[in-house]
């Protein structure tokens, strides 16, 4: 009975410590449901705190620690999963190069997420082939998001099923305004939740407060989409999509690659003015100061397309000091 | 209406084409140098094209105007000379013209009743001029509101000396002219002039409706065809918007032609705005000239749409004649059914300091649809500093869907800046990937991306009641083609 919030680093697939939670998982027992509800309650009130403020929270508890704890408490059964991920493997679908190699992951409710790495760890593959880019082909292992089969979606669906991932580089679109790509998505979304669809004005009334919230003019909306944006615009631009459609789960693609420190508070800003206690994250960053705004439960390192190591955030502050050979795997 | 129906003689049209295949630059010098003997000419004679000119010398009444009948007569004489084109000769290369030829073509030798025409003019935009099948309405024409000394009618009603002369002038010098240019001179019923005389800048751009009503039923390969001629004239530094607008009444799946030609003479530091907007049947053939002139320091700037028409083709032609010059051409084409959209265009710069901008873009989406650019570019040598440039981009959006372009720059002048691409492709996967990752269906992502891709050009018409039109008649063919 190991943890269920975290992927412990598993040398082989087979390893029953990774296959065990899972298991369990999707046979909660009913007895330890009920022992345990206090506990749980207290952490996620716990989150919800932390998310409010900006603040860095001293006292996220370290993978080992509530490794130990979750493995006899069962407090995994009140936490919902919201993301597993298990033995994923994946190619790139023209060359048919192996990037995934078996990653194991497991997101809940409320969470977030940080996966660093290399370059060429497989960290961008990763969050690409959750939302089903097409360059990629997924060859093994399944992923489950709220109890569904993610691989079997397609990429629209998992965006309505409350998947959002937000571009490292989105493209630009020529020909297509800001503000009519933004109401399309919006109104997919409203279809989707069988309410009728927003007008141009009536989405504008909607969309006017997201705009304060990351910090953008309303004549960006009059823009085509991405086109001649600076970086920085593009990624408050992707936050302000997040804003607007919402999401279970946000995987944050380096949204703070090329952005200064203002423009990074910024965004982060937004991303904690997003969450509420009940979405979880999955950002992927190279950098310790976005993980100062935004706070991880986790900090998981991928190497060589596997996790193999997870932790809390002094993983990420041993990287900054001593780089990935501090904790690659002997 | 027997009498001017008539079949095709093919046999001898393509011994015509084979003597002068050999020789294709000396074809446009020999043709000149015919007109003015007529024993030779005989020879060169196609009896189609002849036995179609007659038709239309019977189908007419003579014009009490002496510039029209001396257009109608040099016309006339040209058609002696010229054979039906054929994919032999390098303008038709890519477009089969066939589908004329094959149908029972008559002239319609009298305007409709007005009946059918209720819905013509109960618009807010209401038109300057209303042209039904090539003949010019005065009941429907709205020419009020027009400043002073401006005139916007039929020839015939108003022949001042000037417009008589740029009128049969423009004629005689026009050397680029094919056989469809020809036809429309002698079988043109009127000349529709727009006249803005000097330094008289007109605030709302001037309308001309162009209505289709004589049609034949879908195969019944019967083919009416019109021949609407205006004449635009502005004098120096005036300044004018001119929108043309090609439309039918009734089904939209009539067979007819429409032969039309535009002719532009732009004065010294005058300006005109030209929106063309091609919405004709699908079963239609649509064939237009625009030849314009511009006189130095004068700007032309074209926003073209074309959706309509089974065989639309256009024939542009812009002749820089001063210094200083500047030329933007903007133009989209939809080919959405089995339809060949053909964009033939010459820009010729003789003088220092030119400027002109061209874009082309042309989507086809059918197996069967297929669409032509031809872009001539000539910077001659004494056009030195002139800045040109020209993109073509194409999307292809089904298999066996087919472009052709030409885009061709001549550059004689040595001091120059020129520049020209060309781009064919599919829709971007990154940018359906882009919509679909924001839970938008791959088949609003494609239509989205298809309509952006025109509205490029739509964008640049200057007036927004055409916008919107053209707007929504795109995405109404768009989303009823899925």
């Amino acid at each position: 009975m190991a943890s269920l919030q975290l992927n412990l680093p598993s040398p082989s697939p087979t390893s029953p410590l990774s296959c065990s939670p899972r298991l369990s998982r999707l046979n909660p027992s009913p007895l330890n449901h009920h022992c345990f509800t206090p506990i749980a309650t207290r952490f996620l009130r716990f989150h919800s705190n932390y998310r409010q403020s900006l603040h860095p929270v001293s006292a996220v508890p370290s993978a080992v620690d509530l490794a130990e704890t979750n493995g006899t408490d069962g407090r995994d059964s009140e936490k919902k999963p919201l993301l597993e991920v298990k033995d994923l493997t994946a190619v790139i679908a023209e060359s048919k190069q192996e990037i995934l190699k078996g990653v194991n992951l497991v997101v809940n409710e409320g969470e977030v997420h940080a996966v660093m790495g290399k370059n060429g760890s497989g960290k961008s593959t990763f969050s690409k082939v959750l939302v089903g880019h097409p360059d990629y082909e997924v060859t093994g292992g399944s992923v489950m998001f709220k109890g569904e089969n993610l691989l079997e979606m397609e990429p629209e669906d998992r965006s309505l099923a409350g998947l959002f991932m937000s571009f490292q580089s989105p493209v630009e679109i020529p020909g297509v305004n800001n503000i009519d790509f933004l109401n399309m998505a919006y109104n997919a979304r409203r279809r989707k939740l069988g309410l009728p669809e927003l007008g141009p004005i009536e989405f504008y009334a909607y969309l006017f407060p997201k705009l304060e919230l990351v910090n953008m003019k309303s004549d960006f909306l009059n823009r085509n989409v991405n086109e001649g944006f600076s970086g920085g615009e593009r990624k408050r631009n992707e936050i302000l999509q997040l804003a607007v459609l919402g999401a279970d789960l946000a995987i944050l693609d380096e949204i703070d690659s090329g952005l200064d420190v203002d423009a990074l508070k910024d965004v982060a800003k937004a991303v904690n003015g997003i969450l509420t206690p009940k979405n979880s994250v999955l950002m992927i960053t190279h950098y310790l100061r976005l993980l100062e705004f935004i706070r991880p439960t986790y900090i998981h390192i991928m190497e060589n397309g596997r996790i193999v190591k997870t932790g809390d955030i002094s993983i990420a502050k041993v990287l900054e000091k001593e780089g990935y050979r501090a904790i690659s795997s002997p | 209406m027997s009498a001017l129906v008539f079949t095709p003689h093919i046999h001898t049209f393509t011994a015509i084409t084979s003597r002068l295949q050999p020789k294709p630059k000396q074809r446009i010098k020999t043709s000149v140098a015919l007109t003015r003997s007529p024993i030779i000419q005989a020879s060169f004679s196609d009896p189609f094209v002849l036995q179609l000119a007659e038709t239309f010398e019977d189908s007419l009444s003579p014009s009490q105007s002496p510039s029209l009948q001396k257009l109608r007569d040099s016309s006339s004489e040209s058609l002696l000379s010229i054979p039906w084109p054929s994919r032999k000769d390098e303008p038709f290369r890519f477009t089969d013209t066939s589908f004329i030829k094959q149908s029972q073509i008559h002239p319609i030798s009298k305007p409709p009743s007005t009946d059918h025409l209720t819905n013509v003019s109960n618009d807010t935009h209401s038109p300057n001029i209303v042209i039904v099948d090539g003949f010019i309405l005065n009941s429907l024409s709205n020419s009020s509101n027009l400043p002073h000394g401006v005139y916007v009618g039929s020839l015939v009603d108003n022949p001042k000396d000037k417009i008589a002369q740029t009128l049969t002038k423009f004629s005689d010098d026009f050397q680029w002219g094919d056989l469809f240019w020809s036809i429309n001179g002698l079988g043109a019923p009127d000349v529709a002039v727009v006249y803005i005389p000097a330094g008289v800048r007109v605030e709302n751009p001037i309308h001309l409706s162009y209505v289709s009503v004589e049609g034949g039923e879908e195969g019944s390969n019967k083919l009416p065809v019109s021949n609407p001629r205006v004449l635009v004239v502005v004098e120096e530094g005036g300044e004018v918007g001119i929108i043309e607008e090609f439309t039918s009444i009734g089904r939209n799946d009539k067979c007819y032609w429409t032969n039309s030609v535009l002719e532009v003479m732009i004065e010294e530091g005058a300006t005109v705005r030209h929106s063309y907007v091609q919405s004709q049947s699908l079963n239609s053939a649509h064939i237009k000239w625009t030849s314009v002139q511009q006189k130095s320091t004068s700007t032309y700037e074209l926003v073209e749409v074309s959706t309509g028409g089974k065989l639309s083709r256009h024939n542009l032609h812009v002749q820089q004649l001063g210094p200083d010059t500047s030329t933007e051409l903007s133009t989209f084409h939809l080919s959405l059914c089995g339809q060949t959209q053909d964009l033939h265009s010459r820009l010729v710069l003789d003088h220092p300091r030119a400027h002109s901008r061209q874009l082309h873009k042309c989507i086809v989406a059918h197996s069967q649809g297929q669409a032509v650019f031809d872009g001539n570019v000539k910077v001659n040598r004494y056009a030195q500093q002139t800045d040109a440039g020209q993109l073509t981009r194409s999307l292809l959006l089904e298999p066996r869907a087919t472009v052709n372009v030409k885009p061709n720059l001549q550059i004689i002048a040595d001091d120059v800046k020129c520049s020209h691409g060309a781009a064919i492709s599919d829709l971007e996967e990154s940018q359906l990937f882009y919509f679909q990752a924001r839970g938008i269906d791959l088949e609003t992502a494609r239509k989205a991306l298809v309509f952006s891709f025109g509205a490029e050009v739509i964008e640049r018409c200057p007036y927004s009641f055409v916008r919107k039109r053209v707007e929504n008649h795109v995405k109404e063919l768009l989303s009823s083609t899925s």
